[in-house]
């Protein structure tokens, strides 16, 4: 059994403790949080201690496990603490906002002798492990021309809109982009090149992007994050991987076996639901991935080193989008 | 009204079926003719329309024609054109408007020289969705364009296309054109830069079938355009041109040949997504009537072409350099 604190109850540290109830071998026992009505609101169904300062968390309670579920700039600062505490760490995504930072997570876990992953959860999504398992059973031939898409309106709903703030959250590419990016990598090849751009700023409350990325196999690839939809517009996201013998598709909007229509108080409403639960909800997927490594003392699936490779072609494309040139990783 | 009589060179490009199949529903146009330098495809298309065969393009051109419709390979677009202006013909092109910068400047300079129009066959810009799209556009629906993500997708067509020397070019060459000029009409702005990476990807057969183009626009807009022949045979459907475009007060999705029934047919083993709505070439075919009539300036004209494949043009020089390329502009 691993004991578990969470810190940051937002909406991560609310979706990492619902997927916590479904696995067996983990207990949250400390939720922590500025806001003690948002800690207290995650910790009631497990009995957890609620705590709003780390420090104090860190002193009263005993686990094995911090879950970071904080705003990207704030990962380096306690995953590195908790490290040389002896805890292991799951940490959210993106690792963190710079190379640096990411390099010292990474040595640091060495160094404490630590287990320490990031929650690439996109690798757990049912449909995308399922494209790349056809893909690996060389359904479409060797893949050549992937594009995909994750696009949705300005997030407006963050503690201190810290989102809005891209010294803190990076922006699409580094916030959004990564989960195709590190799916990419991971079941397709490394990248050797890219091209990309953004808004950069220049649109009020709204940013897209799009990079073009070269692998190392020489396969192409169109990868689009969007928080320029109208705001109330759906979260989609999508996939066309087009290989020598033949093309996987998918449409989190198009393919949604479950539309729901409303009105409430006179405002239409409209909800595309992709229902993942039980055995291949993607949340618990990771956590139980994690946990699994913890407690067979191996390395997690998803290492420090290939979270750092995603943020590293994040950052290219970010550096990309502001000078103009492709970027050699 | 006075009849017009428009002459067709060459099916070399399958297009001319429908384009010449379109000139039969305009009232008070006459077919006057095709010419094919191939015997067998020249006489069984003229049997077809009920028209004269000609196996020479020159004397098709000696008939006294109000226009011609040219459906060569792209390599021949450009002394077909400037022969048949020259002639003293109003002139529709297939696209891409010529292979190279250079023919596209003749190609203008001899229609201006001659006082005629040249026309290139930019049929989505007829298409009835595409045009429901800019209309919203228009009336500043998605308020002012930031972004457009263009995607024409198909499959690898046999032949002279896939033959650098008559086609100019693969997939960038044959597909960049359309969304490159449909930017253009959106935007109502120049490219200035692009960026590409392609290559002959998914169907080896020696010449560039997958590619992606991202650019910026001359009023700060960027747009990316994926020109892969990207789809296998059985692919349900063939055209597919879909554009996204994010604007400061709201997006378009386009899918201009969403229009379809679903077929399945179990005796011949096909599932196929078949179009009911006007694809765009009737609508194109009638703005070369009535430009003909008229003598004015056509929608989707010569320049239009020109500004389309300079964008190809720089795709291909950014394919081979990977750097973002300036676009280099026909003279108008």
């Amino acid at each position: 059994m691993q004991r578990v604190a969470i810190i940051g109850a937002g909406t991560m540290g609310r979706t990492h403790c619902n997927a916590y109830l479904n696995i067996p071998d983990a207990q949250i026992v400390a939720v922590c949080d500025l806001d003690r009505s948002k800690a207290e609101g995650l910790a009631v169904r497990h009995g957890a201690a609620v705590f709003t300062s780390y420090e104090e968390m860190m002193s009263a309670a005993e686990f094995d496990i911090l879950d970071i579920c904080l705003p990207t700039y704030l990962h380096c600062k306690y995953a590195l603490d908790a490290m040389e505490h002896g805890l292991h760490v799951f940490c959210e995504k993106p690792i963190a906002l710079t190379e640096e930072d990411a390099l010292k997570m990474i040595e640091k876990a060495e160094e404490c002798n630590v287990r320490f992953t990031v929650g690439h959860v996109l690798r757990f999504f049912p449909s995308y492990s399922n494209a790349a398992e056809l893909c690996r059973e060389g359904r479409v031939g060797v893949p050549r021309l992937i594009r995909t898409t994750r696009n949705q309106a300005f997030p407006g709903w963050s503690w201190q809109n810290w989102y809005a703030d891209y010294e803190k959250s990076g922006g699409p590419f580094v916030d959004l982009v990564i989960h195709d990016i590190d799916w990419i990598i991971h079941n397709f090849g490394e990248v050797e090149r890219v091209y990309a751009s953004s808004f950069n700023g220049k649109a009020e409350r709204q940013e897209h992007g799009i990079a073009i990325l070269r692998l190392k196999n020489g396969t192409i690839c169109h990868v689009e994050g969007s928080w320029a939809y109208p705001k109330g517009s759906v979260f989609r996201m999508t996939y066309e991987i087009a290989g020598t013998d033949g093309d996987i598709e998918y449409d989190s909007v198009k393919d949604a076996p479950v539309w729901i229509q409303s009105s409430e108080d006179g405002q239409y409403r409209s909800d595309f639901l992709n229902p993942m639960s039980g055995p291949v909800e993607p949340y618990m997927l990771e956590l139980k991935s994690f946990i699994n490594a913890v407690e067979e003392g191996r390395e997690p699936l998803i290492s420090g080193q290939e979270a750092l490779s995603a943020l590293r072609v994040s950052l290219a494309a970010l550096e990309s989008s502001r000078t103009g040139c492709a970027v050699t990783v | 009204m006075k009849e017009i009589r428009i002459g067709v060179i060459s099916f070399e490009h399958m297009h001319a079926l429908s384009y010449t199949t379109e000139l039969g529903k305009i009232e008070g146009v006459q077919l006057a003719g095709i010419a094919d330098s191939d015997e067998y495809r020249g006489t069984k298309m003229a049997s077809r329309f009920g028209t004269k065969y000609y196996n020479d393009y020159h004397d098709l051109l000696t008939e006294g024609l109000d226009g011609v419709i040219i459906c060569t390979n792209n390599s021949m677009h450009c002394q077909v054109s400037c022969d048949a202006l020259d002639s003293g013909c109003h002139v529709l092109v297939e696209k891409p408007f010529a292979i190279c910068k250079e023919d596209a400047e003749k190609m203008l300079n001899h229609a201006k020289a001659n006082g005629k129009r040249i026309m290139n066959a930019f049929p989505m810009r007829f298409n009835p969705n595409v045009i429901e799209a800019k209309k919203a556009v228009d009336e500043g629906r998605i308020g002012t364009i930031l972004s457009i993500t263009g995607i024409n997708h198909g499959k690898i067509p046999s032949g002279w296309f896939i033959d650098k020397k008559l086609s100019g070019g693969g997939g960038v060459m044959d597909h960049t054109v359309h969304l490159a000029d449909l930017i253009r009409w959106f935007t109502g702005s120049e490219f200035s830069s692009v960026y590409c990476e392609s290559g002959d990807l998914l169907h080896n057969r020696n010449i560039d079938d997958t590619g992606l183009v991202m650019a910026h626009m001359e009023n700060g807009a960027f747009v990316t355009i994926d020109c892969s022949w990207a789809h296998h045979r059985n692919y349900p459907i063939w055209p597919q041109v879909d554009m996204e475009i994010i604007g400061t007060k709201g997006t378009i999705e386009l899918k201009a040949f969403a229009q379809v029934n679903h077929v399945t047919d179990q005796k011949n083993s096909i599932i196929e997504d078949l179009c009911w709505n006007e694809d765009g070439d009737a609508g194109l075919i009638r703005e070369f009537a009535d430009v003909i009539r008229t003598g004015r300036e056509p929608n989707a004209s010569g320049l239009d072409g020109a500004r389309a494949l300079e964008v190809a043009e720089a795709a291909y020089r950014s394919s081979k350099s990977h750097r973002q390329e300036q676009v280099i502009h026909v003279e108008a």
